[in-house]
């Protein structure tokens, strides 16, 4: 038995911890730079407020309307989905995180549990505990799990729990489930299984197998086509590889030399690294990517991506923004008002089975390198991110005269909230 | 039967520390060794439920009469239920405060967030008010010594 545990409108949640007065009010959270909406509660998804709005447009659509809006604060978000995840190990024999919101529980050895109670008390404790409220799908493989999550955060009478356990709920289940919905089926395959008359997952279900395989010559497809129809067969291994971390934000206007631009690409890939280290894994690719501004039709547009194999996969700040530098150097093209670029780290495994290249064989300079990076990181925890960083991170002052010793103004960010459960200047005030 | 070789992919992702391997070592073995016990731990001991544990700072004096004092540090867990007469944080006004829960006048339909000082009067909270514990405090810290 599987399960996936996800936590309802995440940011927002994490957000009304600390703000109980905004229970069953509107409340979104904005990307980074405060560009556009990436998290709604569902009164504002109710309001009519879409996910990608700018935010400058939330006044013009919604005028007189009372809507809290947010920064993002992956600081705080970050910390209270640990906690979830610290309660949730602690139930289950083996778990996977999925993401910063999802995480997969594998429940073998609990059969012989009532698991929709079992589920529903867990909801509740993630609930008292954190002030999360979470919902729990469960069902004989992951596909199906998903599908389980996705009626028990939609229908209120589950009490955030679903479960799949007999083929009579799983064809009823499935009947009711809209094709683009379906975990391992992306947009571009929705579409075409809706152009050819399949809009449910049982529609789906029902095609029989070589007509799926001759179709879509896709194993992820015919994977997902056997787990609806009750089969375990997604590997693990699957949600592992794809694993991969990104970090980009679209520029606070636009950028167009190549230094301010190698600034940005070397705090992301440092973001990266940081990333990397604080799960315990390394990569051993490094991908760069930077565009224009796509809306500006009146500008000349530019897209790149390029990626580079690390001799020794590495966590290390120094490697990775080296590598990202190196990647930037090769897709930067004069003469483009850049307003995005991003750090894609791929290829990522436990950092205590590195392979080696016999090429790159330096343990010294390895072991100083990892020695370094845990020195920085603890004195970036004990004094804020960005106390400490390298040379390339830094941006060049305003007045053009050397470096600028405040990095984070680089982002936009004018309605964060405080960060309670990390910094002990910004726990909560008790009257 | 055919023989087959699983591979099994380790999950390298958490550790687990070893907590004691005392029969590992050269010279002469330490007669403490039987008598091992973990050193006493706040982290450990004061903090049962860490998923749950918050901390707050106290300002004003409306709890002084209990030793709440203004700069105090609350240590709060919400794992556990209130009880009459717990000092809890609660919110509200849009506010997080700390008092002393008052249940006595639950049949009559309202509690009471007690404060302790007879400078400040009780808040008292019907049934139907949008109200909730938000913690239970189960410490305070409180600086005696400025760093």
């Amino acid at each position: 038995m599987y399960g996936i545990i996800d936590c309802d409108n995440c940011y927002v949640s994490c957000e009304r911890v600390f703000r109980p007065d905004l229970n069953g009010k509107p409340v979104v959270v904005l990307s980074n730079n405060d560009g556009c909406v990436v998290a709604r509660s569902n009164e504002a998804k109710r309001m009519g407020i879409k996910a990608g709005t700018p935010y400058y447009q939330l006044a013009e659509l919604f005028p007189g309307q009372k809507i809290a809006v947010f920064s993002s604060n992956y600081e705080l978000y970050g910390e209270l989905t640990g906690r979830v995840v610290d309660i949730i190990r602690k139930e289950v024999p083996a778990y996977f995180r999925y993401s910063i919101d999802e995480c997969f529980v594998y429940l073998d050895g609990m059969e012989h549990l009532d698991l929709k109670q079992w589920g529903e008390t867990l909801h509740k404790k993630i609930r008292q505990y954190v002030g999360m409220p979470v919902s729990i799908g469960l069902a004989p493989n992951k596909t199906l799990a998903k599908t389980a999550s996705y009626f028990a955060k939609k229908y209120q009478g589950y009490r955030h729990c679903c479960l799949i356990d007999s083929d009579e709920k799983r064809r009823k289940a499935l009947k009711l489930f809209p094709i683009d919905e379906v975990w391992g089926i992306g947009r571009r395959y929705a579409a075409k299984l809706q152009s050819m008359g399949i809009h449910t997952a049982y529609d789906f279900a029902e095609c029989h197998l070589e007509w799926v395989r001759l179709t879509f010559r896709n194993i992820v497809i015919e994977r997902t086509w056997r787990e609806l129809n009750g089969e375990d067969c997604v590997p693990n291994e699957q949600l592992a590889n794809k694993k991969s971390i990104c970090t980009s934000r679209s520029f606070n206007g636009m950028v167009a030399d190549f230094p301010t631009l190698r600034t940005h690409v070397a705090n992301y890939a440092a973001r990266c690294a940081e990333k990397l280290r604080m799960q315990r894994t390394v990569a051993s690719i490094v991908g760069v990517f930077a565009h224009t501004n796509p809306f500006r039709e009146d500008l000349a547009q530019y897209y790149n991506f390029q990626e580079q194999r690390l001799l020794t996969p590495s966590s290390s700040t120094t490697t990775i923004v080296q590598a990202a530098t190196d990647v930037l150097q090769k897709i930067f093209r004069e003469g483009y008002q850049y307003k995005k670029a991003g750090v894609i780290v791929m290829g990522i495994g436990p950092n205590n089975a590195i392979q080696q290249d016999l090429f790159d064989i330096n343990a010294e300079q390895f072991e100083k390198m990892r020695r370094l990076d845990a020195v920085v990181d603890r004195i970036n925890r004990l004094h804020g991110t960005e106390t400490i960083v390298l040379g390339s991170q830094q941006y060049t002052r305003k007045d053009g005269k050397g470096k600028a010793d405040v990095f984070a103004n680089a982002i936009k960010h004018d309605f964060r909230s405080k960060n309670p459960t990390t910094r002990w200047s910004d726990i909560i005030i008790l009257k | 039967m055919p023989k087959t070789i699983q591979i099994i992919n380790g999950d390298f992702a958490s550790q687990q520390p070893l907590q004691l391997a005392p029969g590992i070592k050269a010279g002469f073995p330490s007669p403490a060794d039987d008598y091992h016990h973990d050193s006493l731990d706040f982290n450990r001991d004061l903090i049962r439920h860490p998923e749950a544990t918050f901390y707050g700072r106290v300002v004003g004096d409306s709890m002084i009469d209990a030793g709440i004092n203004d700069g105090d540090i609350a240590v709060i867990d919400r794992s556990i239920e209130a009880k009459e007469g717990d000092v809890v944080v609660a919110y509200v006004n849009e506010e997080f405060t700390i008092k002393y829960l008052d249940l006595t006048h639950k049949d009559e339909g309202y509690i009471e967030l007690r404060p302790a000082n007879k400078n400040y009067k009780p808040i008292r909270i019907d049934a139907d008010d949008d109200f909730e514990v938000w913690g239970v405090v189960l410490w305070t810290i409180k600086p005696m010594h400025s760093l």
